[in-house]
């Protein structure tokens, strides 16, 4: 098995407002290999978003912190350095990629400064190697014609070029591990698919380990490796992709599954989960799925169910689950 | 990014108890301070003649500028002392609030209402009406405002309804071209095209949809425009087309100080103050009000 | 065969494309180009396609939010365009409603649930605060809402919640269709599943006709009878949901198809291959020539960019495209 690139050990994040805190990431532990894209899926407001921004530390401040935890890249402790160390890392070791390409690019710039900027920034290279660096990074993403496309501004482009230069930005300093929060969310179906045959072909040949933030399954089943299912905060089941559609084993996974519906056979009746998310203000004490869970007993409503493992990397945090 | 959290603020439990009662408190501050100053500056206006210790425009040239009670040579006869014809400064202000509040209020409540009405009315139906209504305003823009006053006071003699009226005959147009844009992105919006699908008459959608959306940005303008036009007054009494001397305003108090600003300074002073709390409170109350107004915050 | 509700035939939008001071017409954006379908009595189609394929466009027309540059719109045999304002208002617009994708911005943020739900009611008909009243309670509880819900603002709610109410709306005049778009896509997952049930149950007992928008094609098969593919502001494809999902004929479906399924990587490994498109879809100011797809189309030849592919009905449904001629 290849190395370790970011460990994420109990990790929580609280936004404290005027009404209370909201534990947002509340014990969050996973690892991303070389080479692996690991996926964290859930609804929104499940924590996802806020577990990446935790591991930049680009957390809003100061209603958002991290109040505990470790998130381990290459030995050091992210949580523990300084900020401008913190920046250096950003970047150069650690990139993200956000949902909107339209807004993550600056309308002002040439898409070939940006990408410039990156990589003066963290490679510190002279001038005239820069310019390599950017058609080569352009040339990753099979960006059409890089040498012509430096000098477009992002509105002559296409939402897919767009999110390519996103990108393209993203992997100019060759990061070992890359962060897409819902990359592909915006783009129609048959971009979609092509962006994440891209993201396949990037990373193999880079080895970056990705964390691929999603809510979609489809995108998750064509994309990752492992994937964690976040619910409240919590991570309520690890697994392989595979074993994770083929034998789930919390019922929130289950109910999620069943209740998408299916392009490869006719569902006469979907599955529904009933209710709502807990408001992470006021998050009952036990199972935090109890509330809406169809196979929960008294233990569920008293105790916060243990995190089993119940096969080769696959752990469930579930009273029933043995 | 702030996504995750708004919408974790927006679906509170119902058992969520309400905000401590430190910050009630402060909240309500910023309602009843200002609501308190006004309410007080309101009725002065209305009860000047049985508050003020003097008669505002009695002349009395052996006392004219007395400084105020606290300053050395001060007298507590005239609390705020007294200007260069000896008239008593505190009587003044508390007359001045007739002019200078009631010519504010009304000027606001007309130019806001027209307004409103033209640039609704502009940006919903668009196409001919919209230009149309656009071209009347931009030279409304740009048509010299003063020069307006003059010609208004050189043909209907000087007055409180000259002020009133050459304030507002053009002053509705920033009104409208704010409220125009306002409108356009309401009338943009889903359920307006809901509302349309339903079958809801124009003015129906204007006077349901479009108004109570365009209303933050109106009561901000609104609120804005008191300490104008109470300064508008002031520079219309200066080149003596304004509220006749020797009836006092706050704002040609302050104009007639200027020039004794160096020895006299208490002259402008006071009703400087005056001005800046009706501006300030007016602000406050404003920005509470359109707090209360929208349903989003209101529970807060 | 059951009567068609509504009947499309030929819509057409063009938007100009002005240029200068003058507002000189320099091109047309064709947004929709020829459409035509219909929709069966309590049965559901579904306008399918990406982003710029034209079907907000053929829905907003369907809503008489957009006046088509030609076409034609028959609502039980009856051809609308020659309606008097007041033979709309009273035959037309209030038995065909819509459901937004969009939950946060379809409401007034300003009206509470009550004067949203009943606004439609009070529009169109006279009936007193109270019938309204009454009427609102029965319908939010038909979308699984409680009656005190209706004193509350939309802001209140969740977005599930929120698209319930939108629902409710819709139901307010006893529509004979209601236009969906994108019903589910804003929604989050486990919440999709409960709204997409809840407008099947909702079809069942007012015997009512969809009209449903979508881009995600699972969603499409678990709620329409009836599709239609559109690519570029043309439908390529229209048949029944079954044998269109089972056997697609266009390459254009196909590929949507595949870029919908799920594949897990290992799936991929052992040589279960995806098509991927290459390129993005054309400008509708320039459409290519010929059938619009052959840009795209991995099985293009050289007739496909000058012949127009006409209409090709195969079984129960129909394609656009050459290689069936």
């Amino acid at each position: 098995m290849s190395e370790i690139v970011l460990r994420v050990e109990n990790l929580r994040t609280s936004f404290f407002t005027r009404r209370g805190e909201v534990k947002a990431v509340d014990g969050v532990s996973f690892y991303v290999r070389e080479s692996e894209t690991f996926g964290l899926v859930g609804e929104s407001a499940c924590g996802k978003s806020v577990t990446a921004l935790s591991i930049l530390r680009l957390l809003p401040e100061p209603a958002g912190r991290i109040i505990g935890g470790k998130v381990i890249l290459e030995g050091i402790n992210l949580l523990d350095i300084s900020k401008k160390a913190m920046r250096a890392f950003r970047g150069k070791k650690v990139s993200m990629i956000l949902q909107d390409p339209m807004t993550s690019l600056n309308p002002v710039y040439t898409i070939g400064d940006q990408i410039a900027e990156s990589v003066r920034l963290h490679q510190g290279l002279p001038d005239n190697m820069v310019q390599p660096e950017v058609i080569s990074a352009l040339r990753l993403l099979r960006i059409p014609a890089p040498e012509m496309r430096l000098r477009d501004y992002p509105f002559q482009l296409s939402g897919g070029m767009r999110q390519r230069v996103v990108g393209a930005i993203a992997m100019s300093c060759h990061p070992r591990l890359l962060i897409a929060d819902e990359p592909t969310t915006a783009l129609d179906a048959t971009i979609q698919a092509q962006y994440i045959a891209l993201f396949q072909e990037v990373q193999k040949k880079t080895q970056v380990a990705i964390i691929f933030i999603t809510h979609d399954f489809g995108v998750v089943g064509k994309m990752c490796h492992r994937v964690g299912v976040m619910y409240a905060g919590k991570i309520v089941e690890t697994a392989p992709t595979r074993v994770l559609f083929q034998a789930p084993r919390h019922p929130y996974t289950i109910a999620l599954i069943n209740s998408v519906p299916r392009l490869d056979r006719k569902d006469e009746r979907l599955y529904s989960i009933e209710g709502q998310p807990p408001s992470l203000m006021n998050l009952p004490p036990g199972c935090r799925f109890f509330p809406r869970c169809s196979v929960s007993e008294t233990v569920c409503r008293e105790q916060e169910p243990p995190e089993v493992k119940v096969g080769d990397e696959h752990l469930v945090s579930c009273w029933k689950v043995k | 990014m702030l996504s995750v959290v708004a919408d974790t603020v927006t679906n509170p439990s119902p058992k969520t108890s309400g905000p401590p009662r430190k910050g009630r408190f402060f909240k309500n501050i910023w309602f009843f301070i200002p609501a308190i100053v006004l309410t007080l500056l309101v009725l002065t206006a209305i009860f000047a003649p049985l508050l003020a210790p003097y008669d505002p425009i009695k002349v009395s040239m052996r006392e004219k500028l007395l400084p105020p009670f606290f300053m050395e040579g001060g007298t507590t006869k005239h609390l705020l002392g007294t200007d260069k014809l000896g008239r008593d400064i505190l009587s003044r202000a508390i007359f001045g609030a007739r002019i200078s509040l009631s010519v504010s209020l009304i000027v606001i409540a007309i130019t806001a209402s027209i307004g409103t009405v033209l640039g609704i009315s502009a940006g919903y139906l668009g196409g001919r009406t919209e230009a149309f209504l656009m071209r009347v305003t931009d030279v409304s823009m740009a048509f010299p405002g003063l020069l307006l006053a003059m010609l208004l006071s050189v043909s209907i003699g000087p007055g409180f309804w000259t002020v009133i009226l050459a304030l507002s005959i053009l002053g509705w147009a920033p009104y409208a071209r704010l409220i125009r844009g306002e409108a356009l992105r309401v009338r943009g919006s889903d359920f307006v095209a809901q509302a349309r699908v339903n079958g809801a008459s124009p003015m129906r959608i204007m006077l349901k949809h479009v108004f109570p959306n365009v209303l933050n940005p109106l009561i901000v303008v609104m609120t804005l425009a008191v300490g104008f036009i109470i300064l508008a007054e002031a520079a219309m009494s200066y080149l003596g087309i304004g509220v006749p001397p020797p009836e006092p305003s706050w704002g040609s108090m302050v104009a007639d100080g200027r020039s004794e600003i160096d020895r006299a300074w208490w002259i402008s002073l006071f009703p400087g103050i005056a001005i800046g709390l009706v501006v300030l409170s007016g602000n406050f109350l404003g920005d509470w009000i359109r707090d209360k107004l929208d349903p989003r915050l209101r529970q807060v | 065969m059951t009567e068609a509700l509504l009947e499309a035939r030929d819509l057409t939008k063009y938007y100009p494309v002005t240029k200068g001071l003058l507002q000189r017409t320099i091109g047309w954006v064709r947004a929709i180009d020829g459409v035509s379908f219909s929709v069966e009595q309590g049965k559901t189609l579904s306008l399918v396609g990406e982003s710029g394929a034209g079907k907000t466009t053929t829905a907003r027309a369907v809503l008489l939010l957009e006046k088509l540059t030609s076409g034609l719109l028959f609502f039980e045999g009856k051809d609308i365009y020659q309606f008097s304002p007041s033979q709309l208002k009273a035959l037309y617009r209030p038995r065909v409603q819509a459901v937004q994708q969009n939950p946060w911005s379809s409401m007034n943020p300003r009206m509470r649930v009550r004067d949203i739900v009943g606004e439609p009611l009070a529009v169109n008909t006279k009936q007193t605060k109270k019938q309204i009243r009454d009427r609102v309670e029965q319908l939010l509880a038909q979308v699984g809402l409680r009656p005190d819900h209706a004193e509350s603002y939309p802001h209140e709610f969740s977005g599930g919640q929120r698209q319930r109410i939108a629902v409710a709306r819709a139901l307010a005049l006893n529509p004979s269709l209601v236009v969906l778009d994108e019903p589910v896509s804003a929604l989050d997952v486990s919440i999709r599943a409960q709204i997409m049930n809840l407008l099947k149950d909702l079809q069942v007992q007012n015997n009512l006709s969809y009209l449903v928008i979508a881009h995600n094609l699972a969603t499409v098969r678990y709620m329409a009878h009836t599709v239609a593919i559109m690519y570029l502001g043309q439908i390529v494809e229209y048949g029944q949901a079954e044998e269109l999902f089972q056997q697609p004929l266009h390459p254009y479906t196909r590929a949507l198809i595949s870029a919908s399924l799920l594949i897990l990587p290992e799936d991929e490994e052992k040589g279960k291959q995806q098509i991927i498109l290459t390129g993005e879809m054309p400008s509708p100011l320039n459409p290519p020539s010929g059938c619009r797809f052959h840009t795209r189309c991995a099985e293009a030849q050289e007739e496909c960019s000058k012949v127009i592919p006409e209409i090709k009905v195969i079984g129960t449904h129909w394609v656009k495209c050459l290689h069936y001629n």
